[in-house]
């Protein structure tokens, strides 16, 4: 069996035990079969001793048991690692960050305590997925739409806490800007509530999210300041309809004029996220179709060389598809006000008409419907991109490491940032993924993603090289001022290390913070670079 | 690796341990439509394999070219040990499932279930 750090034999079987006490034998699980089943299914360092990998788990189902569970820890000096659905895949999965942490699964923490269609927001714990809110909702009726990630199976506390993002408006697709109200375990075991919670009696738990005094809740996200039971959300009531348009433009230089257009519809909340594309190039997104790859053969082409490329290829440079969510007559009229305001702006842009769709669609109709998230439908569809595929059929992905750098919304940044991970994947003799056509991706409303899916593996030589790629797209990025903005454990010391203005004093804020709110460090050591006193010198 | 056994004729007893109850393939349908559906189902909305797909199933489609249905709840081939394998080990991009999101008494029914018409 595994040992945590500095803990002996005798106090992790008293722990285990005293974990027993408070759950009951049954939802601890320290078989070496069992413990297993909390490993990080992605993880790009697989079977090798760098693998995160738990010592035991304890699955609670009321937040007394996790106050328990925090206790014990505190006695016997415990790394406990809380986890919601686990399912943060390629962002860690279940493991943990220190290896030999006992794992806190809330998965049984599965209650929706609240929807309320007329104040349009959710109260659920931390075991509640997005299937099981979408379900609640459906089996009510109630007049609500969710905005989701692309797994349906995460959960909203442990997606937002990590900064996850959705699809629709803006204000529903940051899902912890949209959070409101927190319910956490802190590190000495008490319960504390956060916002207008803070007072009995109060009713605006879910309406108001600052209270009054100091805003805690951002230190319950990508950190290990306490353990999160319940959390608010806010909701878009369920539109009548959504209508997508699509607009492109015929010259490479139009992306700059483009990119601002679609800002400043974003920024006035006349559109849902965009999507952005390049006919010319065949796509935008994933590897250089042949045609781009030819054309980068010699270096990074000019502008003029890529207009003519433009031309040869007879399509349209860029395109953008819109969606909008409302009444009929308003996503009308948002789609020709935007056809306008490109027309006046671009010189030869052009116009489709996409989907119509009167809402919410029937389940016969969402059973065959390509684009649930972008109608808050969870699904899993997401992860045909990488099953196994008439391309991958000898050797599917096993799993994959996502880096998403956040650059500004600027056409510039966007080719600078292509160039810089275009160029990295060069170095390492690999096929362009990234080129003069690549796209941005909008999941945060206000600033740019340009991103790079690195496979991962259950084979350590390949897992070796995707390391040293994805490692190096970090430093890459970091030189340009592009942060990650959300990693596994296996990079989030590096991540981190990039904030270092004024001799990273973030960083070392944090660590004061943790010293007083958590003296044994028991937490989620490490994660996102924040180590405990005791451990602090072994850290990256 | 070969990830598809197959067991043409062999007949699987279910057998309970004691103080349990015996598996439920009408249990196993509702655990297999919760967890297991969203990929493995057998509505495939249009879009090939791309996202959009459902993921099992255009993954099983690509593998057996016709030799054996992508559909996993029309199969008469599959085994327990598995199936087990499977869903606690995870494959290729499926990932682990744990005991807390699939119990061992709900993975045996799911497993009566993808077993009631072997052969």
């Amino acid at each position: 069996m595994a040992l945590p750090p500095n803990v002996s034999e005798e106090d992790f079987a008293s722990a285990l035990a005293g974990f027993a006490q408070a759950v009951g034998d049954e939802w601890v699980f320290s078989s070496d079969e069992d413990v297993a089943l909390y490993r990080d299914s992605y993880s790009i360092y697989w079977g090798e001793p760098e693998e995160r990998v738990a010592s035991a788990a304890v699955a609670p189902a009321t937040v007394e048991e996790v106050q328990q569970i925090v206790r014990v820890a505190n006695r016997y000096r415990i790394p406990i690692y809380p986890i919601s659905t686990g399912r943060n895949l390629t962002y860690g999965g279940a493991a943990p960050t220190l290896s030999g942490s006992v794992v806190v699964d809330l998965k049984r923490m599965n209650r929706v305590l609240e929807v309320d269609e007329d104040r349009h927001f959710a109260l659920v714990e931390p075991g509640v997925s997005y299937f099981d809110l979408y379900n609640y909702i459906q089996e009510r009726g109630l007049n609500v739409m969710l905005d989701v990630p692309d797994p349906g199976w995460g959960s909203p506390i442990g997606n937002s806490l990590d900064h996850g993002c959705g699809y629709t408006m803006a204000p529903f697709r940051d899902h912890f800007g949209s959070g409101c109200g927190i319910e956490f375990v802190a590190a000495d075991g008490e319960i504390v509530r956060t916002g207008t919670g803070a007072m009995p009696g109060s009713d605006t738990w879910q309406d108001y999210r600052y209270g009054v005094g100091p805003t805690i809740d951002g230190l319950l996200a990508q950190s290990n300041f306490g353990i999160v039971t319940k959390m608010g959300f806010w909701l878009m009531p369920m539109p009548e309809t959504f209508l997508t348009g699509t607009v492109t433009v015929p010259r490479y230089r139009d992306f700059d004029a483009l990119v601002k257009e679609v800002s400043y519809l974003e920024d006035s909340f006349l559109t849902g996220m965009p999507s952005f594309g390049s006919p010319a190039a065949g796509g935008g997104f994933g590897q250089a179709p042949a045609q781009v790859a030819e054309l980068m053969q010699d270096g990074w082409p000019s502008v003029e060389r890529l207009e003519e490329f433009v031309s040869a290829q007879g399509r349209p440079a860029w395109s953008v598809e819109l969606r909008f969510y409302g009444p009929e007559e308003v996503v009308r009229a948002s789609w020709e006000a935007a056809q306008r305001r490109f027309r006046d702006r671009i010189a030869g842009a052009s116009f489709e008409d996409g989907d119509f769709w009167r809402l919410p669609l029937s389940a016969e109709e969402l059973a065959v419907n390509p684009r649930k998230p972008l109608l808050g439908v969870p699904a899993l569809e997401i992860f045909a991109m990488m099953a196994r595929n008439p391309q991958t059929n000898d050797a599917p992905l096993e799993g994959h490491a996502d880096l998403f750098a956040f650059v500004p919304r600027k056409a510039e940044a966007v080719h600078e940032a292509a160039r810089a991970m275009s160029e990295t994947y060069n170095e390492f003799g690999l096929p362009p993924t990234h080129h003069p056509f690549t796209t941005p991706i909008n999941f945060y409303s206000r600033a740019f993603i340009v991103a790079a899916f690195v496979p991962t593996w259950r084979d350590a030589a390949r897992n070796a090289q995707s390391r040293a790629l994805f490692s190096r797209l970090i430093d890459r990025c970091a030189e340009h001022g592009w942060i990650i903005y959300r990693t596994s454990p296996a990079f989030q010391d590096q991540v981190v290390s990039k904030l270092s203005y004024n001799n990273n004093s973030l960083l070392r804020f944090e660590e004061k913070l943790k010293d007083g709110i958590d003296p044994n460090g028991i937490i989620s050591p490490g994660r996102y670079g924040i180590w405990p006193a005791g451990l602090r010198s072994g850290r990256a | 690796m070969r990830v598809a056994i197959i067991a043409a004729g062999l007949t699987i007893l279910m057998t309970a341990a004691p103080g349990q109850n015996t598996p439920s393939a009408e249990n196993g349908k509702v655990v297999f439509d919760k967890w297991c559906t969203p990929c493995h189902g057998a509505v495939a909305p249009p879009r090939g394999f791309s996202a959009g797909a459902l993921p099992g199933t255009s993954a099983l489609q690509v593998k057996y070219n016709g030799e054996l249905p992508p559909v996993l709840e029309e199969r008469t081939d599959l085994v327990p040990e598995f199936i087990e394998t499977v869903v606690r080990g995870g494959l290729f991009g499926m990932p682990i499932t744990r005991k807390t999101e699939v119990s061992a008494s709900e993975l045996e029914d799911i497993i009566a279930y993808l077993t009631r018409n072997n052969n």
